[in-house]
């Protein structure tokens, strides 16, 4: 079985004992992490990491790619002394906390340990040694299974002894580096510094004053226990007058029904002022894009409509080739129509046509002698008659029948021949009506598709829908407030009333007067809590908020920019630009950040603890000149408090580079093995 | 007496492989009758005609409305010089028979040309052409 070597005298060789002023910060002594040691911790099998500070800045640099375990530099302090790890990655989560090539190497059934020790530097020779062991059995392709796990803190005085204290005594110590209920502030992702102020932000202020001012131990030690006391005393009451009872047990039922009220309004806003700063967030990502989803509705709009217009257009287009058929044919046969005309003009100016006598019925009567009227025979004179009739009759009444049938379809194929032009040319403005339609929709489809080239648009339209969804979300909110904030009040006020009720017959009842007289002064000692509570949470607010001002404004790149911070009572923190509005919405996120950054340590400040602050991904969200700004911020808060910063290579770009390298006290790249199975820091 | 035909025919080896070539492109969903007026006007138009083959009957001749029979007069009228050929049918429907057989491969080539534009574009630019001339 390995164990992890110890070092409870202090700390191990090549350290260098360097004498930092124990500043003093209301009341709160400096503290920085001088070494780091982990073993089998994650990817690091054997890792010995100081933190000397050999420069004006206490700066710490760690860069090193995703899966090197970067973030567990950060995770391994929060082990050491809180004993979780807030912060893992999803690929960590799989994984188990003991190195995996330590568990390769132990034989199935063999123990193997986890451990990782820091070293604090707390004043002039004192440190304290917080170190964290636990033991895992190995199995064979199963996961290691948790033995237990040790936690010993070493104190060292200036003097040069060393206490060794666990439990409770041990946590104690802990909360004069970092309390685990503030260390939120002390250890945290970049990321925070990016959202902090854009999503429940008074929720956040209000949360990080209340922890702050530690106030959660007057919350819980005196105004919980003040409170039990008070229902005791009333119940007791109860018990000697039903009177009593009934309205105490109506007066608790109407507190429950206000409690349950009030719970959901602070769980509603605290979901509204999320969904309200994550509406901003996907406005400010969406900002200068297209608006994808609408872009793309519109699209398929635009093809639905096109394919009407099509259709219309072919149909128009049917109509007018039917038309060129039927007219073309007229057309192309005009020159033998008029000619026929011109025939049947002539036999009509000729008195041909219409016919007026039969010539069969003439050439009858001579073939058979006999008229075929009357039925007389055809004398002499007569059949020369007839035969000079049948001469000038040249046509035959068939065909001057068929001419005269002609005739009217004959013209009007001439005058259909002379409005061709005019129907042809509207037949092609109907076509054109709708090819013009389907012009502009192909316009506008080309637009979009031009608006659209070169962005993702999956991931835009993903927001636009995340974004509805949050505005959705946000307007829930507001519709369950709306009703939410009467409700309570008209369950204060039956409250109130029954209070009132309550007071009143418990001082008609003579045999209560001795529980009245107890229950009046806890009542009053509660609303002195409840009121120092309140006068405390307003103090540190206005400290936090000065101090978060004076902060912002030393630090800031773009001075004369801003003319002030304000937290205001209700925990909002409002940033007022030089020329009087309030901006922190529109501020850019490196400003953003810095004002994060500012509040953090304010908080730092006025919480007394003068303890390191942690940054894993500090400039991930921050771009162009803002990262070397922000980079040269934090080259300057490590002048005052020792400062770990933790990269990845893009992160830790040229302008990065530029504002850290020369203030780095220490510089660290993290690196996986061949086998991807451990890390190392090796010193830059 | 000569018979009088009952109905209208095409060439039986060519001619209705070339109609219905061209039905989709062309003739749309126009009947058969007014089909073979447009190609018998197509061939008048370029002036020139076919004896037919074997025959095959393309329509009945009593489909035609009197636009139709006064379009086929015409062009029997207009080939002969003469309106006595009105007085036979037969040789009224042969005339147009002839025209349309010509005109059909004619249009089959006009539309198949790999010319500019579609058939109905050219079409139409010739017959304003044509139209032009005569008025």
């Amino acid at each position: 079985m390995k164990k992890l070597r110890t070092h409870q005298d202090g700390i191990g060789g090549g350290f260098t004992k360097r004498k930092l002023s124990s500043t003093q910060r209301d009341g709160g002594t400096k503290v920085r992490i001088e070494k780091l040691i982990l073993h089998n911790y994650r990817q690091f099998k054997e890792e010995e990491i100081w933190f000397h500070n050999t420069l004006d800045n206490d700066l710490h640099i760690f860069v090193g790619e995703n899966g090197t375990g970067k973030t567990n530099v950060l995770n391994a302090i929060n082990w050491c002394l809180y004993g979780d790890e807030p912060h893992l990655s999803r690929d960590s989560q799989q994984l188990p906390i003991l190195n995996l090539e330590a568990i390769e190497e132990t034989t199935d059934g063999g123990q193997q340990e986890v451990g990782v020790e820091l070293y604090a530097e707390t004043g002039t020779n004192a440190y304290i040694l917080f170190k964290r062991v636990a033991s895992y059995r190995v199995h064979g392709g199963h996961a290691p299974t948790h033995q237990g796990t040790t936690f010993e803190v070493h104190a060292t005085g200036e003097q040069g002894n060393t206490e060794i204290l666990s439990g409770e005594e041990g946590k104690s110590y802990v909360d004069r580096f970092v309390p685990e209920r503030i260390r939120e502030f002390f250890f945290f992702d970049g990321e925070r510094l990016d959202r902090y102020f854009r999503e429940a932000t008074a929720q956040n202020i209000r949360h990080a004053v209340f922890r702050i001012s530690q106030l959660d131990l007057l919350e819980n030690e005196v105004e919980r226990k003040l409170d039990t006391v008070v229902r005791s005393l009333e119940k007791e009451a109860g018990a000697l007058n039903p009177d009593i009872e009934s309205i105490r047990e109506r007066l608790y039922e109407e507190k429950r029904k206000h409690d349950e009220i009030a719970e959901q309004i602070e769980k509603t806003e605290a979901q509204a002022a999320v969904a309200k700063g994550r509406i901003g967030e996907y406005e400010e990502r969406l900002s200068g894009l297209p608006d994808v989803e609408g872009l793309e509705n519109e699209r398929k709009r635009l093809k639905a409509e096109k394919i009407i217009k099509e259709n219309q257009r072919g149909e128009k287009r049917r109509l007018k080739h039917l038309f060129l058929l039927e007219s073309g044919t007229g057309v192309m046969l005009y020159p033998a129509i008029v000619e026929t005309i011109r025939v049947i003009e002539e036999k009509e100016n000729r008195g041909e046509i219409p016919p007026t006598v039969d010539r069969s019925l003439l050439e009858k009567a001579l073939g058979e002698g006999t008229c075929q009227v009357c039925g007389r025979d055809l004398d002499d004179e007569s059949s020369a008659q007839v035969k000079e009739l049948l001469e000038r009759i040249s046509l035959s009444s068939e065909i001057a029948r068929e001419l005269v049938r002609m005739e009217a379809p004959l013209r009007q194929l001439v005058e259909q021949a002379t409005h061709f032009e005019d129907d042809a040319w509207r037949a092609t403005r109907d076509v054109r009506a709708f090819q013009e339609d389907i012009d502009r929709i192909d316009r506008r489809l080309a637009e979009i598709d031009r608006e659209v080239a070169g962005y993702d648009e999956e991931k835009i339209t993903e927001w636009h829908r995340e974004r509805k969804e949050f505005e959705g979300i946000y307007a829930q909110t507001q519709r369950d407030l709306g009703y939410l904030y009467p409700e309570e009040e008209r369950a204060k006020e039956r409250v109130d009333e029954l209070q009132e009720k309550l007071d009143a017959e418990m001082r008609k009842e003579e045999r209560a007067g001795e529980i009245r007289i107890r229950r009046d002064f806890c009542v009053a000692a509660l609303d002195v809590v409840r009121k120092t509570k309140q006068d405390n949470m307003r103090e540190i607010r206005q400290r936090i908020g000065a101090k978060t001002e004076d902060l912002f404004f030393d630090l800031t790149w773009k001075s004369g920019t801003f003319e002030a911070v304000n937290v205001e009572s209700d925990y909002n923190i409002s940033l007022i630009h030089s020329m009087g509005y309030e901006c922190l919405g529109s501020v850019s996120a490196g400003e953003r950040e810095l004002l994060a950054l500012s509040f953090t340590l304010a908080l730092h400040d006025v919480s007394g603890f003068d303890s390191p602050i942690l940054i894993d991904t500090p400039v991930a969200r921050i771009s162009g000149k803002h990262r070397e700004s922000f980079g040269s911020v934090l080259a300057r808060v490590s002048e005052e408090k020792q400062t770990i910063l933790l990269f990845t290579p893009a992160e830790y770009s040229e302008e990065i580079s530029r504002a850290l390298d020369d203030k780095a006290s220490t510089r660290y790249s993290l690196k996986l093995s061949s086998g991807e199975k451990v890390s190392n820091a090796e010193v830059l | 007496m000569a018979k009088i035909p009952d109905r209208l025919n095409i060439d039986k080896k060519t001619d209705r492989e070339l109609y219905d070539k061209i039905k989709e492109e062309v003739f749309l969903e126009m009947p058969r009758k007014g089909q073979f007026l447009f190609a018998m006007a197509f061939g008048f138009m370029y002036g020139t005609k076919r004896e037919l083959g074997t025959k095959d009957g393309f329509f009945l001749a009593k489909d035609m409305g009197p636009r139709d029979e006064a379009l086929i007069n015409a062009l029997a009228v207009a080939e002969t010089g003469s309106v006595a050929v009105l007085s036979n049918r037969a040789r009224v429907y042969q005339i147009a028979e002839e025209y349309a057989h010509a005109g059909i491969r004619l249009l089959h080539d006009e539309v198949t040309s790999e010319e500019h534009g579609s058939f109905y574009k050219r079409f139409e630019r010739d017959i304003f052409e044509r139209l032009e001339g005569h008025m």
